[in-house]
């Protein structure tokens, strides 16, 4: 099964320019591990606000595209996003990393979403996709301005992610809302 | 028996335009101010703040308002239209600033994005329905327990009340909230 470690790397790979948003615990560790530059807003708290977020930065660069990193956790914490992001139809590709546990705060088991796909294209995203594996995944083209999903089975770590982020919240700010500007 | 009243002149009527005047003045001062968006959750006591930015005429015309499902949410919003240079502010009603402090205090407030906060205060005396009577009664402490500088907004004074509370987080490290009591 795709590794979520390696799943984050080909979505970053995938859209190595986009400005992206990722939900706190390992996830943004493993963003920042993989690949830190100006463009990624860590999230360090404020579960399920990464969707929200990465909405605001959608509005306020309209010109940009935008990815958003949730977990299966986050993403249950805050399906009510769905339906506000939908209205706006950002250029937006909305990532679901569904390892099916909370594992930075020990594999507890989530709530699970049956169909996060199904769930986003009720609230009115433009398309969603589900992908179990690296191959299923480059082969899902989002079209350029619209908003859609990604929903990728993953497997856990099974480890520990990598280090916190070594940039305070404020130098996060700063770097990337010149990233946002350029 | 009935009392004998001496008749009194009839109040002035309370005139729409009034009591929308202090709303759109509201709206007009936090443009002039440079806000971009509003984001929040209604409240009836900001009625005519909300009807101002529906409409998107006069003071609004030129700001984007878009409406969210929760507070907190609201507050995220704005947190990623600050982060990417925007300037947004949010508008809600006291009941949601408990949905709202786990954003405000790991998100706006470490990072230092801070967007102002426009919030009712229902429950500020006795008399509210129940629902507000605790956060009506602590509101102002749970302020200021988290250092979340407050203006109690003056329909009397309406530019100048948006322009005190902006002022007093003019050093860039402080959330201002524009509380506000009585319907406008």
């Amino acid at each position: 099964m795709f590794g979520i470690q390696d799943a984050i790397r080909a979505v970053t790979e995938k859209y190595p320019t986009s400005l992206t948003v990722s939900t706190c615990g390992f996830i943004t560790r493993d963003l920042y591990n993989t690949v830190d530059r100006p463009e990624n807003f860590y999230l360090v708290g404020s579960m399920g606000m990464a969707a929200p977020v990465g909405l605001g930065v959608a509005l306020a660069a309209p010109r940009r595209h935008v990815v958003v990193l949730d977990g299966d956790g986050s993403f249950a914490m805050n399906p009510g996003a769905l339906p506000m992001i939908a209205e706006h139809a950002p250029d937006l590709v909305h990532v679901v990393l569904d390892n099916g546990v909370h594992e930075s705060t020990g594999g507890q088991r989530p709530v699970r979403v049956a169909d996060p796909a199904g769930l986003a294209l009720a609230a009115g995203y433009a398309a969603a996709h589900t992908v179990t594996s690296a191959a299923e995944l480059a082969a899902v083209r989002t079209e350029p301005g619209v908003t859609s999903l990604i929903h990728i089975s993953c497997a856990p770590r099974g480890a520990h992610a990598g280090k916190r982020v070594e940039w305070t919240p404020q130098q996060m700010v700063e770097r990337f809302r010149a990233a946002a500007a350029a | 028996m009935t009392d004998v009243q001496t008749p009194t002149p009839p109040a002035p009527p309370v005139a729409v335009a009034d009591r929308d005047s202090a709303a759109l003045t509201l709206v007009r001062a936090f443009a002039d101010r440079g806000t971009t968006h509003f984001t929040g959750v209604p409240c009836s006591l900001l009625k005519g703040v909300f009807r101002a930015l529906e409409a998107g005429t006069g003071p609004a015309a030129g700001l984007s308002y878009f409406p969210a499902p929760r507070e907190d949410s609201a507050v995220g919003v704005a947190a990623g239209l600050a982060a990417a240079g925007a300037r947004p502010a949010v508008l809600m009603q006291n009941s949601g600033l408990g949905y709202s402090l786990n954003v405000l205090t790991s998100l706006n407030l470490i990072y230092d994005l801070h967007v102002p906060l426009v919030v009712s205060w229902r429950g500020h005396d006795a008399g509210d329905a129940v629902e507000h009577d605790i956060i009506g009664r602590e509101l102002l402490n749970l302020l200021d327990v988290f250092g979340l500088r407050h203006t109690v907004f003056d329909p009397e004074d309406a530019y100048a009340s948006v322009e005190r509370c902006l002022d007093a987080a003019d050093d860039g490290r402080t959330t201002p909230v524009l509380v506000v009591k009585e319907g406008i």
